[in-house]
């Protein structure tokens, strides 16, 4: 036993001295520690003395050995520390003031009597987010090591000699910098030289409200700081499993939105061509009356509903039983649609489950990462984040991908694969797996079904064709293969690269293929992680937010299904599946859907073939939309209901590990807006429903209750914490962090064989470059929140990208407008070159309604999941007269 | 609020993580910058480059190489030596009448302290006794290679310098002809743990200023988990009064090679390092071609050894700083543990040792620990070779049995008399050792001894201060060296260093007390021994001028 401060305490391995005293509650100056990392043994603060030797010695990177007594407080530490401090500060950091209520490094100048100069300063304000005042830097390094240890943006760096040494970003101004702004280092920086710029002059929260982040399938804790009625702030939750305090800039500081003076706080109703504000009992009543009607006069065909994957649980959960229920229709879908559909189903059908296999944590324990078709530091930052520094710390990454994306360049190798081929790569890759040996006959063989069909299958395949079909060298696809498998069983992180194609679905299951041949699902650090676009787009299929499926996944074609949801609703779903939302939009289109119930999604900016949208929902005689703004959908709508926003309502989400998390709401919806699960009640009230939920947990029970498989165990008082992890089909279950461990949900896995067909949008005559849209870091989908926040200054428009070669030959100067012209509409945006775009392809983002980007995609779907081609689409570019 | 915590599992954090270095897939990334500046890339072209090449951000390279003095000058620069003996013998005015005729650098130090002052031109040859008047008109021409420095044996017999008192043993044939590698093939028959056992029994501490016990360094490094562990040969003698590490590359570089295989034997190392400075370069070249010919002739086994030249930091000379370097990052030293023999470069276990200690080992492994052990004094077993600057009347290397008097080496080897008639002083071991008054010297020369007296061996360079020296100017000099050489990791030494040359630089009396504060604030706090150290001679002067 040792002892500090005559305070017995057993060592435990490895602990310092420093942490050893924390764990006694004992507060030692540690200017440069950042927990959880390395000691940097820098500021030499935490000096403390310790028997036997004659000087002090830091307890940062002291282990606390046996028998060793240690004193932190004495006359001679305190003089040293005061001459240090006062060193430091002196030397570095004249703005910096004791001050009981200033910084860390202030209210140790204040206890240990360092007055400081407090002298003025100017800082570096170029940033929208962030600010840096280099007169308050005391060289610490926290952000340095935060900014490359935990972000991975390498930003801040030390530079110049030793006593010359300083602080430095790497740019002239702030605002240069190659800064993701995840705020990381603001929260690490000790003395105040790195600040937030929407906090600066925010009053301090009166109260943190912990929720899970609004934006995208990562599912990141968040504590929502209120004060005065309105955000303050937003922090990463510390310690929480998904991001343990680390947020991206959209997380941390796009929260602008929710004060906007342009949020709907009344319900809207149109008259002629002209919105107008009502009651909310007006609002509700006109919307029956008209439901009814319709229902009535042209059936349960005419209508459906689309929730948004913004939507909780429980609101997508009373839409879709509000219509099943109520209007006795099966058209209802969400905007997984357009996105994961291809993944979820291809997953169900080689799985079992449309879901991933693995879980965030596999990041941590993968020897190999393979990346394909997403770019996650810029999408999913904090799984980014993660898995760039599980690769820095030595695992392989492979990275298929038509552009560099950030982490491609971490990759080995990278695989520039043409927009699209997808099949012809991964049927190469299993052809080389299986002819040579590589496969994992044993997991193959206890695991897998259908093994013999595919060898058959690619044994007649031509490697040299398959590799030419993909735009991929015929030995950078053999090498690939062998390396993937030399690797051991690696973890899938896919995107919607693979699922936003006419072969999507087959994308995804040759992908499954590879991953089953190298043994990949069920061991440890190992598996499938589609990551998900959408806070909850994972939780609206989940619902039952799809056309053939019940909640948790039960079809409605199974009459068993059928009657237990007779039982739990009062009332049984129809027996045929319903539309998916492109079949609704075109039925609209066609007269035939006359009502559409729109949940939080903006279709007319962010579904393909734009104007066919825009006709449909011309066309039809009622369309509801629940919003925050009035966005291009809803300046088309009948009746908007103003919705609470994210930070306004309560309810849960699902990530894309499947966790279910709780969203608790920080402030009061502004106006007369409400949480879309109450608009949905009280319209079902409106239509003669006797519904009555006391709160969003009563929803979550009866979710339980319905697909208690999955859910069973759910509900609210069990997900504090870190929520919990579907399947969880009883209270007492923990939850299920990984799928398919020892065996398949559907017994075995399916390989499959498949055969690549090149887009309809490939080698289009008079369309000679390949457009491929997505997401930038700064914003986020249509951009209805992110583009009313700081943030909207860091990526103020749409850019086309496009290889330096090609915009070389087509003569137009970065900065300029171009045209951008495919089949199915045309579209304008600035042109950008970029290395990281291969020739012959090119991207454009669709954050901004006046892009029109969504003009250029055109009608191709995936067969089998009705996803749109958003990432293969024939274009040429030209320069604008 | 708390902090973004790292959401890495324990097994891969560590103060070795990744940052520059792998990530730029080049092996030491600093050698490719430095091969870049010396054709006429800048800096941040040449860390771009390379940066983009693997796809990385060139920023932290970027900040590491500009920790370097070497990667930061122009490559086209004289480096004038401005370590202490060549300070006290007219460096400052070498420097200002060459500073007229092109680009000039100091740099601490070239290893020539007796033939100081001394210069080194930006075509590699060095230049020593330099007088101001001439070396402007005679520099551009080739020097004629300075004759090496008189070797003296007062040992029963010699162990490191038995090749360098001799003759040039640099050519493989000679070396061989003299025994070397002979002990290397015994020692394979021996085993590893025979070797360890060998210096076990020798008592050998390390010769590089620290003391550590040679043997307990590479059972750590045996004993630690891993495969790929590496040997390094620290041949960054930055000490000013130091040079035996230089003449010991130069001219037996077959027995440094040959103690780093006995070591890379002992602790089951797959590959060897050796870490020369940048200020050595016919070290350099003459290692390099000796490493090539051990290779060629296959004495070395299967141990592949590169040799990497250093950048230009005196910092780097401690093992920490020196594997930061090579690993491509800032030449700062890293708090321990890990110990490198734990985790060391790129995070493999990794022994550090210096030339000397390595050139002991073969004689220990040959005649048996109990020969070594034999010599010297119970706790400070062998020899030990010094280093006498221009200042001494008969200036050289003279090897030592531990436990004879600093006095007798002063007036017996270097042929001055200990007393104030001809010396102020001496600097003992560099500027991280000690200055002692004449009357200081009956010490005897052994750890213990030296210990009780707070006196620093260090690598056992000795500079005479002549009667009546500038001792302010020393003062300053040393102080000035520190501030420049500090890696600017900690604060008392970066922030101390810098209030410390500010204050020396005005009025030396009235700035006495503040002076005395910040030095011991240096020595009690800083993170390593530079900073722990480097003020003791400083406050020895001090406290001269101050009874002056």
């Amino acid at each position: 036993v040792s002892e500090i401060d005559g305070r017995p305490i057993a060592p435990q391995p490895g602990e310092s001295v420093l942490a050893a005293a924390r764990r006694l509650g004992i507060a030692l100056p540690a200017l440069c520690r950042v927990e959880g990392l390395s000691p940097e043994g820098g500021c030499r603060l935490c000096v403390v003395e310790v028997d036997g030797r004659a000087d002090p010695v830091a307890a940062c990177h002291t282990p606390l050995g046996p028998e060793m007594r240690v004193r932190t407080e004495t006359p001679r530490l305190a003089a040293l520390r005061r001459e240090l401090l006062g060193l430091l500060v002196e030397e570095r950091a004249p703005a910096l003031r004791a001050d009981p209520a200033g910084s860390e490094v202030e209210r140790w100048m204040h206890a240990l009597g360092v007055p400081g100069r407090g002298a003025p300063s100017e800082a570096d304000r170029s940033h929208p987010l962030l600010a840096f005042d280099a007169e308050r830097c005391i060289l610490c390094r926290r952000c340095v090591h935060v900014c490359a240890d935990v972000q991975g943006a390498f930003v801040w760096n030390v530079v110049g000699r030793g006593t010359e040494s300083r602080l430095a970003f790497g740019a002239a101004r702030f605002a240069g910098s190659a800064c993701t702004a995840c705020g990381a280092c603001v929260d690490a920086c000790p003395s105040g030289a790195i600040t937030d710029r929407d906090r600066a002059d925010a009053p301090a929260p009166e109260r943190r409200t912990r929720s899970t982040c609004g934006y995208c399938g990562v599912g990141c804790q968040v504590d929502v700081g209120t004060a005065a009625g309105r955000v303050v702030r937003i922090d990463g939750a510390q310690g929480a499993a998904v991001n343990r305090g680390h947020l991206c800039a959209k997380g941390r500081y796009a929260h602008a939105w929710q004060g906007s003076p342009e949020r709907l706080v009344r319900p809207l109703v149109r008259r002629g061509d002209r919105l107008e504000t009502v009651s909310w009992e007006a609002a509700l009543a006109y919307t029956a009356e008209r439901l009814d009607a319709i229902h009535r006069t042209h059936g349960a065909g005419a209508l459906g509903a689309l929730s948004s994957s913004r939507s909780t649980n429980e609101a997508a959960y009373l839409l879709q039983k509000l219509f099943r229920v109520r209007f006795g229709t099966n058209h209802v879908d969400c905007c997984a649609r357009v996105c994961h559909a291809s993944t979820a189903q291809a997953l169900r059908t080689v799985t079992g489950t449309g879901a991933a296999s693995a879980c965030y944590d596999d990041i941590e324990r993968a020897r190999a990462i393979v990346i394909a078709g997403a770019n996650p530091t810029e999408a999913h930052p904090i799984v980014g984040a993660r898995i760039l520094q599980r690769v820095r710390a030595g695992a392989r990454l492979f990275v298929l991908d038509p552009r560099r994306t950030e982490l491609a360049a971490w990759a080995d190798p990278h695989l520039a694969l043409r927009p699209g081929g997808n099949v012809a790569l991964l049927n190469g890759v299993a052809k080389v797996l299986i002819e040579e040996g590589l496969a994992d006959a044993g997991y193959v063989a206890a695991r897998c079904e259908g093994f013999e069909a595919l060898a058959r299958h690619l044994g007649a395949l031509s490697l040299d064709e398959a590799a030419h079909q993909a735009g991929v060298a015929p030995d950078a696809l053999r090498a690939f293969a062998r390396d993937l498998a030399a690797s051991g069983p690696a973890l899938y992180v896919m995107g919607l690269g693979l699922s936003e194609l006419v072969q999507g679905v087959a994308s995804v299951r040759a992908l499954c293929n590879v991953a089953l041949l190298t043994g990949a699902i069920g061991p440890l650090g190992a598996g499938l992680l589609p990551l998900r676009g959408q806070n909850n787009v994972q939780g609206n299929a989940d619902m039952g937010s799809m056309p053939d499926h019940l909640t948790g996944y039960q079809p409605v074609a199974d009459p068993a299904v059928r009657t237990h949801f007779a039982a739990l609703w009062g009332a049984a779903p129809p027996s045929r599946p319903g539309a998916t939302l492109p079949q609704m939009l075109e039925a609209a289109a066609r007269g035939e859907l006359r009502a559409l119930w729109v949940q939080g999604e903006d279709l007319a900016q962010s579904d393909p073939n734009q104007r066919q949208v825009m006709e449909a929902l011309e066309r039809l005689e009622l369309l509801v939309v629940q919003e925050l703004f009035l966005t291009e959908t809803a300046q088309r709508a009948h009746v908007v209901f103003p919705a609470a926003g994210v930070l306004e309502q309560s309810g849960t989400f699902t990530n894309a590990e499947r966790r279910v998390q709780r969203v608790r709401a920080a402030l009061p919806p502004p106006g007369e807006a409400r949480p879309d699960w109450e608009v949905i009640e009280a319209a079902a009230r409106a239509l003669g429903l006797a519904w009555k939920y006391a709160s969003p947990g009563e929803v979550l029970d009866e979710i339980a209750r319905a697909a208690p498989a999955l859910f069973g165990g759910l509900a609210e008082d069990r997900l504090d914490g870190d929520g919990i992890q579907w399947p969880c089909p009883s209270r007492a279950h923990p939850g299920t962090a990984r799928l398919h461990v020892e065996r398949f949900l559907s017994g075995r896995a399916r390989l499959s064989v498949l055969d690549y067909a090149p887009s309809p949008e490939a080698d289009v005559p008079g369309f000679p470059l390949t457009l491929v849209t997505g997401r930038v870091r700064d914003q986020y989908n249509v951009g209805t929140m992110t583009r009313r926040t700081p943030l909207a200054a860091l990526a103020p428009e749409d850019v086309l990208e496009l290889a330096p070669a090609d915009a070389d030959a087509l003569g137009i100067p970065d900065g300029e407008v171009a045209r951008i012209v495919s089949r199915w509409g045309e579209a304008q945006a600035k042109l950008r070159r970029s290395e990281r775009i291969a020739r012959g392809t090119c991207f454009l983002s669709f954050h901004h309604p006046a892009s029109h980007t969504n003009r250029l995609v055109g009608p191709q779907r995936d067969p089998e999941s009705d996803c749109p081609e958003y990432k293969v689409t024939a274009v040429r570019v030209e320069r604008l007269a | 609020m708390g902090m973004a915590t790292s959401i890495l599992d324990d097994g891969t954090r560590s103060a070795t993580r990744l940052r520059v270095s792998e990530p730029t897939g080049a092996e030491f990334p600093l050698v490719r910058v430095r091969e870049r500046r010396r054709q006429g890339v800048t800096l941040a072209d040449a860390a771009a480059e390379l940066a983009r090449a693997a796809g990385r951000p060139a920023a932290p390279l970027l900040a590491a190489a500009n920790s370097h003095a070497d990667l930061l000058a122009s490559p086209a620069a004289t480096r004038v030596c401005r370590g202490t003996s060549c300070e006290l013998r007219g460096a400052a005015a070498v420097a200002e009448t060459l500073s007229h005729d092109g680009p000039v650098r100091p740099v601490h130090c070239l290893g020539y302290c007796h033939r100081s002052p001394a210069v080194l031109d930006a075509g590699g040859h060095v230049w020593v006794d330099v007088e101001p008047d001439r070396i402007v008109g005679e520099l551009g021409q080739t020097p004629a290679l300075p004759a090496p420095p008189r070797v003296e044996c007062r040992a029963p017999e010699p162990i490191v310098t038995r090749r360098i008192g001799r003759g040039d043993f640099a050519p493989l044939s000679k070396a061989v002809a003299d025994g070397a590698w002979r002990t290397l093939e015994r020692a394979r028959s021996l085993g590893p743990e025979g070797v360890l056992r060998e210096l076990e029994r020798s008592g050998e501490r390390g010769r590089g200023g620290a003391g550590f016990p040679t043997a307990a360094k590479w059972r750590r490094a045996a004993a630690a988990p891993g495969a790929d562990k590496v040997v390094i040969a620290n041949g960054d003698e930055g000490d000013p009064g130091s040079f035996l590490d230089r003449v010991l590359l130069e001219r037996d570089p077959h027995g440094v090679l040959e103690g780093l295989a006995l070591c890379a034997l002992a602790v089951g190392a797959r590959r060897g390092i050796v870490f020369i400075r940048s200020e050595y370069p016919r070290a350099l070249r003459r290692v390099r071609a000796a490493v090539a010919e051990a290779e060629r002739a296959g004495v070395l086994g299967t141990l592949p050894v590169s040799v990497v030249e250093g950048f230009g930091s005196y910092v780097c000379g401690e093992e920490t700083a020196l594997i930061a370097a090579l690993e491509g990052e800032r030449g700062e030293v890293r708090p321990r543990p890990p110990y490198p023999t734990e985790r060391g470069l790129f995070g493999r276990p990794t022994v550090v040792n210096n030339v000397e200690t390595l050139v002991n080992v073969p004689w220990i492994v040959e005649r048996g620990g109990a020969a070594f052990a034999a010599l010297g004094t119970p706790h400070s077993n062998g020899t030990k070779a010094l280093c006498l600057n221009a200042g001494f009347a008969s200036p050289g290397i003279v090897e030592v049995p531990f436990g004879v008097p600093l006095r007798a080496v002063i007036e017996d080897c270097g042929a001055t008399p200990c007393d104030e008639s001809a010396l102020a002083g001496v600097l003992l071991g560099g500027p991280m050792g000690s200055f002692l008054a004449p009357g200081d010297c009956d010490v005897a020369l052994c750890f213990a001894a030296l210990a009780e007296r707070g006196i620093h061996l260090g690598h056992g360079g000795l500079v005479a201060v002549p009667r009546g020296a500038d001792l302010g100017a020393l003062l300053r000099h040393l102080v000035g060296f520190v501030a420049a050489e500090s890696c600017g990791r900690c604060t008392p030494c970066r922030a101390g260093s810098a209030r410390a040359r500010r204050l020396a630089a005005g009025d030396l009396a009235g700035h006495a007390t503040a002076l005395r504060g910040v030095l011991g604030l240096m020595r009690r706090t800083s993170l390593c021994a530079f900073g722990r150290e480097a003020p003791g001679p400083i406050e020895a002067l001090l406290a001269r001028a101050a009874r002056a």
